[in-house]
């Protein structure tokens, strides 16, 4: 994976902050902008989610493992929330760490034999694990609610400072979801750019020549795999909230096959990757909506073209009309060249 | 009580056979072309759907539909390999992963769009059935079971002494050495490829002919065939066999005993027990990726 160096690059970060910048200033504004739609904001919402979900897989990835787990680690936080608001009554703001603390000790734990397997062995044993979280949720009727789920998890409200905010409202949960998913993308952006980061990829490269110079490969691949695994939880308890009700089924293979398919259509060299990528194929998604089982082939066409034809994915774009406009002019260059001669 | 067991073994049997089918047609797509094969069920499901529209439109024998189903399931495979994953040959596994769940979207929505959302069923080749320890046996499954059986043990012979198979096992052993000893590999992939998907086909049409069919049925074959080969460990055709039989026992079992769900998480508990213990399945080699 090209990852970019530390050198020569000042120029670069400065446009790449400004993007950033950008990219954040229209996010907030874009209640507004969207005179608070409804449909809008919903889309803003599932959006927010899905970037937060495929960015935490994203970090999974840089140890160079696809974990098929996370919708079941999503489940574990959306429980977990509904659970203690149904039959305590507690708020979301307790909650949602107490889900988090949750699913990131059933990660810890199980991560330590699951990363005992590799490549596709622990592609298989994640998808075990996230199937198992799932029909477990589906099995204990009394306690989980079964196949039906559960139902009437209240959005939250919040007293601050005198300040009443209710989050049935769209704009107020879309502050919150976007709010949320900007945290996660930018707490990933800061552990990929740190020296644990750095080890991440390290073990992706050569997990035996790392381990050679002395770096304890499976603490990282546990705390790479807890900590997205928590976020996953996060997201999921915000997810709960914001539907109302759960069931087995919103924490479907599905969900982690789509955060995948975020991840390879957006690009896997940079955080911007899966950020774009569940941005733009939400967008699509909701835009392709009355199209039926159409959109679904769509997707599945659009997948395979990305990596058939740009393996580097949507956030590659810019690199590739640079490297173009590069080689137009060289040719045009050297075209000239030899007229003169 | 003997009976409910005599019952239930037989159940297991005869899963267990159709189970074995499809995922040794996923290992040797596995071991051949060291690719992740997501869309595996996607064909059994085809294969299925071939036969129901041979016995629509034709109603000619149900042999030779399956026959039929096989070859038009290979033929697609062939070209399935030949636009798609040849393309993607040593890269990341990620890559064949990504290609095979575009596969899955197009197919079974595909399938749902030209076949229709209803459930539906293909006609039995044979009916009545036997007695015994007081288990009551269709002649189908037995049927079904032996051609099974047979289709097993006749890959295990095509592997062993033909010529093809051989360098099919070669290139799956090392491939960089089978294309050094002169042995097409190109043509070991599309031919193990669509050996596969045929395969997969062929227990498509059979499980069809047992239960029901409908578009969405692929997903679930997938799943079964992954957690075999998983547990038998990647292009081990004897742990995909033995994988395969000891699924099919505790869906048959527990599904009786206990509930389908119980069923289902003491399946994926047992694969991940077994990873546990053997990183790279019963019989499996290590996968460096």
């Amino acid at each position: 994976m090209a990852r970019n160096g530390k050198i020569k690059m000042n120029e670069k970060n400065r446009i790449g902050a400004v993007i950033w910048g950008i990219v954040v200033a229209l996010v907030l504004l874009m209640p507004f902008i969207m005179q608070q739609n409804k449909y809008m904001m919903h889309i803003g919402i599932q959006m927010s989610f899905n970037v937060a979900l495929a960015t935490s897989m994203w970090l999974i990835w840089t140890l160079g493992f696809v974990s098929f787990a996370h919708a079941g680690f999503m489940g574990i936080g959306a429980y977990t929330t509904a659970l203690l608001f149904l039959r305590l009554g507690w708020p979301i703001w307790i909650n949602i760490w107490i889900g988090a603390l949750l699913a990131g000790l059933v990660a810890s734990l199980i991560s330590l034999p699951l990363m005992r397997t590799r490549a596709v062995y622990f592609f298989m044993a994640s998808w075990a694990v996230g199937e198992v979280i799932k029909r477990i949720f589906a099995m204990f009727r009394q306690f989980f609610g079964g196949w039906d789920g559960l139902l009437f998890i209240l959005p939250p409200k919040l007293s601050f400072l005198g300040l009443h905010i209710d989050f049935s409202s769209r704009v107020a949960y879309y502050y919150l979801a976007v709010v949320f998913a900007m945290m996660v993308v930018f707490l990933v952006y800061r552990i990929n750019r740190s020296r644990t980061g750095t080890i991440f990829w390290s073990i992706h490269e050569a997990e035996i020549l790392a381990q050679h110079v002395g770096i304890n490969v499976l603490r990282y691949k546990v705390l790479a795999f807890t900590v997205a695994c928590t976020f996953a939880a996060m997201t999921g308890a915000l997810y709960a909230h914001y539907h109302t009700f759960i069931n087995p089924k919103s924490f479907d293979i599905w969900v982690s096959e789509f955060a995948l398919v975020h991840i390879i259509v957006g690009g896997l060299a940079t955080v911007a990757g899966p950020v774009l990528g569940a941005t733009v194929l939400t967008a699509v998604d909701e835009a392709l909506r009355p199209a039926g089982y159409y959109r679904v082939i769509l997707f599945g066409v659009v997948l395979i073209l990305t990596v058939l034809f740009m393996p580097g994915g949507l956030e590659s774009i810019p690199r590739r009309i640079r490297a173009l406009a590069e080689r137009l002019r060289k040719n045009e260059g050297g075209g000239s060249k030899d007229a003169t001669t | 009580m003997t009976g409910l067991f005599a019952q239930i073994a037989v159940t297991g049997i005869t899963i267990g056979f159709l189970y074995a089918l499809i995922a040794i047609g996923l290992t040797l797509i596995f071991g051949i072309m060291r690719t992740i094969q997501y869309a595996h069920g996607e064909f059994y499901m085809l294969g299925a759907y071939c036969l129901f529209y041979w016995f629509k439109f034709l109603g000619w024998p149900y042999w030779l539909g399956v026959l039929a189903s096989a070859v038009i399931v290979f033929s697609f495979g062939v070209v399935v390999q030949l636009l798609l994953f040849r393309p993607l040959h040593g890269k990341s596994m990620l890559y064949s992963l990504a290609v095979s769940m575009g596969l899955i979207f197009i197919i079974s929505s595909g399938g749902l769009l030209t076949f229709g959302t209803v459930v539906r069923g293909i006609p039995k080749f044979i009916a009545g059935g036997t007695r015994i320890f007081g288990a009551f046996i269709a002649y189908e499954r037995i049927v079904i079971s032996a051609v099974s059986a047979l289709l097993v043990l006749g890959l295990w012979i095509f592997l062993q002494k033909t010529k093809t198979g051989m360098a099919m096992r070669a290139v799956s052993q090392d491939p960089d050495t089978a294309s050094l000893q002169g042995i097409n590999t190109r043509r070991i992939h599309w031919i193990g490829f669509g050996l596969g998907s045929a395969l997969s086909a062929v227990a498509g049409c059979m499980m069809g002919t047992l239960m029901s069919i409908i578009p969405t049925m692929g997903f679930m074959a997938t799943m079964k065939a992954f957690m075999i080969v998983i547990m038998g460990g990647l292009g081990s055709i004897l742990g995909a066999l033995i994988g395969a039989f000891l699924i099919g026992f505790i869906d048959s079992f527990v599904t009786t005993l206990a509930t389908a769900e119980i069923a289902y998480i003491m399946g994926f508990a047992a694969v991940f027990i077994i990873l546990v213990f053997k990183p790279a399945g019963l019989f499996g080699q290590e996968w460096e990726d």
